[in-house]
């Protein structure tokens, strides 16, 4: 036999109430979830492209800040890199942009053009290696289905144009969008590059073999990359920069940092987080004071039979923290749902890792325990003498 | 001081309550107000002791001093053989565990079953175990074994009263206060619990301090000391109580509902 659950009988007594004040916590909670969500589906989106990339170091112009920037680099470059010991590959990625034709509305759209030859296993999705005989036919790519709905129906067999010239799509993958991809993405030979963007017309940029946007290398499973990183630093010419892939200071790292960095989105989203947070604080403290003043004078008769403050403080702090766990999980499952909306409808990518589930519910835990602490004050202040002559 | 006190029942036993030139004052400063004026009085075991008189005469915040749910400040109060003036708060609510509190409101939380809520006091004795057992035979005892796991909701408004007695009793208090227990009550179920009441002082030899307007009750009590003005007017038998205020006027309404 253990102590009577007081908190957990007086929450639960008045049911309509209880599901009510439950309801107010996942609120919060969906609240913080969806702010922080759409937080970090904006930065993840961002490096969704750079983390598929099969390569361990990247060779990028000097002045590419960002993948928004369009700046290419001598190809050259990467046969030079060819020479150093321990790289195995050098591969070539096109980057441009173009106007897409919606078939169905006839409106153009820029999406982002991602170009290699299809021999290089620079993007090894299963989808896109299924297709290296579809791409290597004349005016043909393979689009994102997660590309936005502006660009029309995602499916292999849409014929349409991109930069004023017929494409035929053969194929899908998934990838998603980001703040450089414009409305999605399509994936295409090295040989089809040329013939959509080396003659463009006089205001456009003429792309050939010549430059590339990202250089690929993959290196020999012995070889020490940060040492090849050096290496290659130092003997290539300083017009380019070599970045490891991953790790603090590569290439995906960097790419978010600056989106971290030179925007407002990590402000914006926070704030709101936090008036999720104080939301929370002000529904919890309003259901535990409403509990606390109901029932006034029974706490006040425990006082006065010889309860003391402290505990009290505990029966309100479990009202707190049961309202905490129990308002939590409808909360996930709601957010959980939205997040999948979410992406579905933007493209972005909504991860729901577990460190953020947990950082979510020690908020949403913090949160009610400031609300009962405020809220406990009624019943610590309580004069059990006032019970007499009610 | 107009009569005579009465002795203790049996042989001079030790009393439960002994107040000595009590004073008691609210406020601060200029505010500053007596309430309470050098209160002498001894309350023994197996009494019971109605304290009455006109709301303002300071009747409550005696029963608060001695239920250590204030600290006295002025003058001697010794209740249960330890002295209260000049107790702190944490002593006090020490103090507090030994008596049986029953108020005019059941106070019993409605989210709690009869036995539940009676077991929060048994729980104050630290004794888990046994509390189911010792709430279910003290609810049995003021008959009410069956309604054990019901909550307040279903109960009537004597049965209510009663679990309330039975918090204030499971733990076998020395010492019971009781402030208007009847107020809420019919006069049937009124006369139930002050029954119960005069039971448990016979049995259990515990004292019995309570404040009613309640004149239907009056009969039971050992002794009846009415205040008035903070003083102590007097402190009569019961019957010695009704001979002296019927014969001199009515118009002390005071003591009638």
């Amino acid at each position: 036999m253990k102590r009577t659950p007081l908190a957990l009988l007086n929450l639960i007594h008045d049911r309509k109430k209880f599901l009510t004040s439950l309801a107010g916590v996942a609120f919060a909670v969906l609240l913080m979830f969806l702010f922080t969500g759409f937080k970090n589906a904006l930065y993840d989106s961002q490096t969704q492209l750079l983390e598929q990339l099969n390569g361990e170091i990247v060779i990028i112009n000097r002045l590419k800040e960002n993948m928004f920037v369009p700046r290419a680099f001598a190809r050259r470059r990467l046969y030079q890199a060819q020479a150093f010991e321990g790289v195995e590959g050098a591969y070539a990625i096109y980057i441009s942009d173009a106007r897409w034709k919606n078939p169905d509305t006839r409106k153009t759209r820029p999406v982002r053009v991602i170009a290699y030859n299809p021999s290089d296993p620079v993007l090894p999705l299963p989808e896109i290696m299924a297709r290296q005989q579809e791409l290597r036919l004349p005016n043909t790519a393979l689009i994102d289905e997660r590309s936005r709905a502006e660009v029309g129906p995602r499916e292999t067999g849409v014929i349409t144009e991109l930069a004023d010239r017929e494409i035929r799509i053969v194929g899908t993958f998934s990838l998603g969008t980001d703040f450089a991809s414009g409305n999605g993405n399509l994936i295409m030979s090295d040989q089809n590059f040329l013939r959509f963007f080396a003659n463009r017309g006089p205001e456009e940029d003429e792309r050939s073999f010549a430059t590339a946007d990202i250089g690929l290398l993959q290196i020999a499973p012995e070889a020490d990359i940060d040492a090849l990183v050096v290496a290659l630093s130092e003997g290539l010419p300083k017009d380019v920069l070599v970045l490891p892939m991953g790790g603090p200071g590569g290439f995906i790292a960097r790419e978010r940092t600056y989106w971290e960095v030179n925007t407002n989105i990590g402000f914006v989203f926070s704030l709101l987080t936090a008036m999720g947070f104080v939301v929370g604080i002000i529904l919890v403290y309003q259901i535990l004071y409403t509990d606390v003043a109901d029932h006034w004078s029974e706490y006040a008769t425990l006082k006065a039979i010889g309860y003391d403050n402290a505990y009290l403080f505990g029966v309100v702090m479990q009202e707190a923290v049961i309202l905490s766990v129990l308002g939590f999980v409808p909360g996930l499952l709601i957010s959980a749902l939205f997040y999948n909306l979410g992406a579905t409808v933007t493209g972005l990518l909504f991860q729901l890792t577990l460190e953020r589930v947990v950082n979510i519910y020690l908020m949403t835990f913090i949160m009610c325990l400031i609300s009962g602490a405020v809220a406990v004050r009624k019943v610590q202040h309580t004069d059990p003498a006032e019970v007499f002559g009610l | 001081m107009s009569s005579t006190s009465t002795a203790p029942p049996s042989s001079m036993a030790p009393s439960s309550v002994q107040v000595r030139n009590l004073s008691y004052f609210f406020g601060k400063g200029d505010l500053r107000k007596q309430v309470l004026f050098d209160i002498s009085l001894d309350l023994f075991p197996g009494q019971i002791v109605i304290m009455t008189g006109p709301s303002g005469s300071g009747k409550t915040t005696l029963l608060t001093l001695i239920g250590a749910l204030r600290s006295a400040h002025e003058g001697s109060l010794q209740v249960l053989n330890k002295e209260l003036v000049g107790l702190g708060n944490r002593q006090l609510v020490e103090i507090r565990r030994n008596i049986g509190f029953i108020f005019q409101a059941h106070n019993l939380f409605e989210s709690l079953t009869a036995a539940q809520n009676v077991e929060m006091a048994v729980e104050l004795t630290g004794n888990f175990r046994g509390k189911r057992a010792q709430a279910v035979d003290i609810l049995s005892q003021i008959g009410l074994a069956e309604r054990a796991d019901y909550k307040p909701g279903a109960l009537s408004g004597g049965q209510k009263q009663r679990v309330a007695i039975a918090r204030a009793l499971v733990n076998q208090p020395q010492l019971i206060l009781a402030d208007e227990p009847t107020a809420a009550l019919d006069k049937q179920s009124g006369r139930d619990v002050v029954t119960l009441m005069q039971h448990l002082a016979e049995e259990k030899g515990c004292t019995i301090l309570m404040v009613t307007h309640d004149n239907r009750i009056l009969d039971v009590a050992d002794r009846i000391i009415n205040l008035v003005d903070g003083r102590l007017e007097s402190d009569a038998s019961p019957q010695q109580f009704v001979d002296s205020h019927t014969t001199k006027a009515l118009d002390q309404k005071m003591f009638i509902m």
